[in-house]
């Protein structure tokens, strides 16, 4: 009897070492394939860093109004893009190291997460996208409101731009199918929401500041007559 | 260049005229007032009576009686000089249209003077009910006379009129060019068909390489660069534009960002420009208008201080945080103390077109929030000089002129090294 288990213990180990020694080629690609990925990656990094500092990205960037600068590590984009670089290199490895222990599987998640990808691209390019045109309108509104004399330039200019973003946000996530109907709706209340608290705010609540208000522009004398000695051009 | 822009029916009859010695553009529009008779007394002034062409914009309605439309159905051999061609110069007023849209008409004006041969074109854009004959001998009789390739126009203005040219072109374009020209961009002003020939072939070679500029921008800097004889004339009071106050940010815009782009294009000009030295004025200056005693300038600071208030992350692109500091110190005072200091100004105006040449943000963005900045000069401008007298608001004007010049190393230094630390 203790031959017997003496046997099956003899076999069960040899099971698990002959799998571990079939997993250990595996084991070994992975980690060379991480390996060379990170050495890869240090290197790509290197040059787009060098690359994106000598055009001088950053500063092109803040120019043309894209806000990555907020986002990004030490509020530099190059840095952003530099660690974008490096760890899509380091997930590639990843992935080849990882077919090595099974290839239908590894071709499988591959499949699925390419199939993704381009809702992830889109969603990113509409989160792009919204977030210049946000900033920018939310930039000409304070400008505009400011030289208009409007004492709530600030508020407005706030209001046009996270509206902007909600609606980014909302599109991009329906891009990536996240919560489609939930999104619609909680959109769609939010924004109703919002028109409808400003309508009331004007027509019910704010109804005696608005009047204050009008009567305050009503009484003030005519700007022309005021300062009608000046002349600009 | 914008011969194409002539239409068919001027052309013809420029065919017709075939050659003038002088050229007199009227861009303005009255429906009251006819050009032509003062055009022809100053004409009597000039010598020999120069063959003269009138190139008027028929934008607006004239009166009936208005010889023009009657001369251009008549043929040149009939009529009696000075010969009228007319035609849509530009859509608008140009009294009320902001000069970047004149730019066409402008150049419409030359190309036809150079089409004619001219010796001598002079544009008249200002309102036509302060036109005189002395306003055409003015500006054409130094051209004719004495040689002179472009003449500028003085006007005999209140102290808060002209208040762009005054704040920022006048001083700006002294301390670039080194010339110390009144109204560098006229609206008034007389060319020599040799400066005449030098601008027109510029501007087609700017609109070949499609970057063309306003005219009015570009031709103050040419005549200086191309050591073309400048001089002044007074051609007494201006009626000037009512301010728009709504639209005042667009005007700004719209006048400032050609500036802006004309120190881009003449780089090497003002970098190699060493102090100023005064032009010839001819004419007699006339006195200023009476004193307009206390002025509100409520609105004013009040958009100075909504500015400093709500723009300051927008300024902070192109402003050093010494410049912030300044005006946000400014913002707090009251109006019995609120001066703006000229060293201030100066380095705005300045920041302002380093932004503009950085493209550190949108363009129109940048020049529209120079608006309170603006304001708050004026304001402080208005104060300080509210009971002022002629001699005193020249005095003024000199000192900010020459805060300009005191800081042009300031702008060179930064032009060329934009990166270099700024405190």
């Amino acid at each position: 009897m203790w031959n017997q288990a003496r046997q099956a213990l003899n076999e069960s180990m040899g099971r698990l070492l002959s799998q571990f020694v079939n997993l250990l080629p595996g084991i070994v690609a992975l980690i060379v394939a991480l390996l060379v990925a990170a050495l890869v990656a240090w290197v790509l990094a290197l040059i787009v860093k060098r690359s994106l500092t000598g055009i001088r990205f950053d500063q092109r960037l803040a120019g043309w109004g894209l806000p990555l600068a907020e986002w990004s590590p030490s509020k530099s984009p190059t840095l952003l893009v530099t660690r974008v670089v490096s760890w899509v290199v380091i997930l590639i490895g990843f992935l080849i190291g990882l077919a090595s222990f099974d290839a239908a599987l590894t071709s499988q998640l591959v499949h699925s997460l390419f199939a993704y990808l381009p809702n992830v691209l889109g969603a990113l390019l509409v989160l792009l996208f919204g977030n210049i045109i946000a900033r920018f309108l939310a930039r000409s509104v304070l400008i505009g409101a400011v030289n208009m004399n409007l004492q709530y330039a600030r508020l407005l200019s706030v209001g046009v731009k996270w509206l902007v973003i909600v609606l980014a946000v909302a599109m991009a996530l329906e891009h990536l199918k996240i919560g489609a109907g939930t999104v619609q709706l909680a959109f769609g209340i939010l924004f109703g929401g919002i028109v409808f608290a400003l309508a009331l705010a004007v027509g019910l609540g704010s109804k005696e500041l608005v009047t204050r208000s009008l009567e305050r522009e009503a009484s003030k004398p005519s700007t022309e007559a005021v300062e009608e000695p000046f002349r600009h051009i | 260049m914008e011969l194409d822009s002539i239409p068919e029916h001027a052309r013809k009859r420029m065919d017709q005229i075939g050659a003038g010695d002088l050229v007199v553009g009227i861009l303005a529009q009255n429906g009251q007032v006819d050009a032509i008779p003062m055009i022809r007394e100053a004409l009597q002034t000039l010598p020999g009576v120069p063959r003269t062409v009138v190139i008027q914009n028929n934008g607006a309605p004239r009166p009936a009686s208005n010889e023009a439309q009657a001369a251009d159905h008549n043929s040149a051999a009939e009529e009696q000089p000075p010969f009228v061609v007319s035609w849509r110069l530009s859509a608008s007023d140009p009294l009320t249209v902001p000069v970047q849209n004149m730019s066409e008409a402008y150049d419409s004006i030359f190309a036809a003077a150079e089409k004619l041969g001219a010796r001598a074109c002079c544009v008249v854009a200002s309102n036509l009910e302060s036109l005189t004959s002395r306003w055409i001998s003015q500006l054409t009789q130094p051209l004719l006379e004495m040689d002179f390739d472009l003449v500028t126009p003085c006007y005999a203005h209140h102290k808060f009129e002209g208040l762009i040219n005054s704040s920022i072109i006048c001083p700006l374009s002294r301390a670039l060019y080194g010339k110390r020209i009144q109204n560098p961009m006229g609206p008034d002003l007389g060319l020599s068909g040799r400066l005449l020939e030098k601008v027109v072939g510029t501007s087609s070679l700017a609109k070949a390489a499609s970057n063309r500029m306003h005219p009015l921008v570009s031709i103050a800097p040419s005549a200086i660069d191309g050591s073309f004889r400048i001089c002044q004339s007074h051609l007494g009071t201006r009626l000037y534009p009512a301010t728009d106050w709504t639209n005042l940010s667009n005007l700004l815009a719209q006048i400032l960002g050609p500036v802006f782009l004309g120190m881009e294009r003449n780089t090497v000009a003002w970098q190699k420009t060493r102090g100023t030295q005064p032009v010839a004025v001819f004419g007699e200056p006339a006195p200023l208008s009476a004193e307009m005693g206390a002025v509100d300038v409520h609105r004013m600071l009040e958009s100075f201080q909504l500015g400093t208030r709500n723009l300051q992350d927008i300024w902070s692109l192109v402003l050093p945080p010494g410049t912030l500091l300044g005006l946000r110190k400014l913002a707090v005072l009251s109006p019995g103390q609120f001066r703006m200091p000229d060293e201030l100004w100066v380095q705005i105006v300045y920041d302002f077109a380093l932004g503009h040449r950085q493209r550190t943000i949108s363009r129109e963005h940048l020049l529209r929030a120079m608006t309170p900045l603006y304001l708050g000069w004026v304001a402080s401008y208005a104060l300080e000089l509210e009971t002022a007298g002629g001699s005193a608001v020249e005095q003024r004007l000199e000192r900010l002129a020459l805060a300009y010049e005191a800081a042009k190393p300031y702008l060179v230094s930064r032009w060329r090294w934009p990166d270099r630390f700024n405190p």
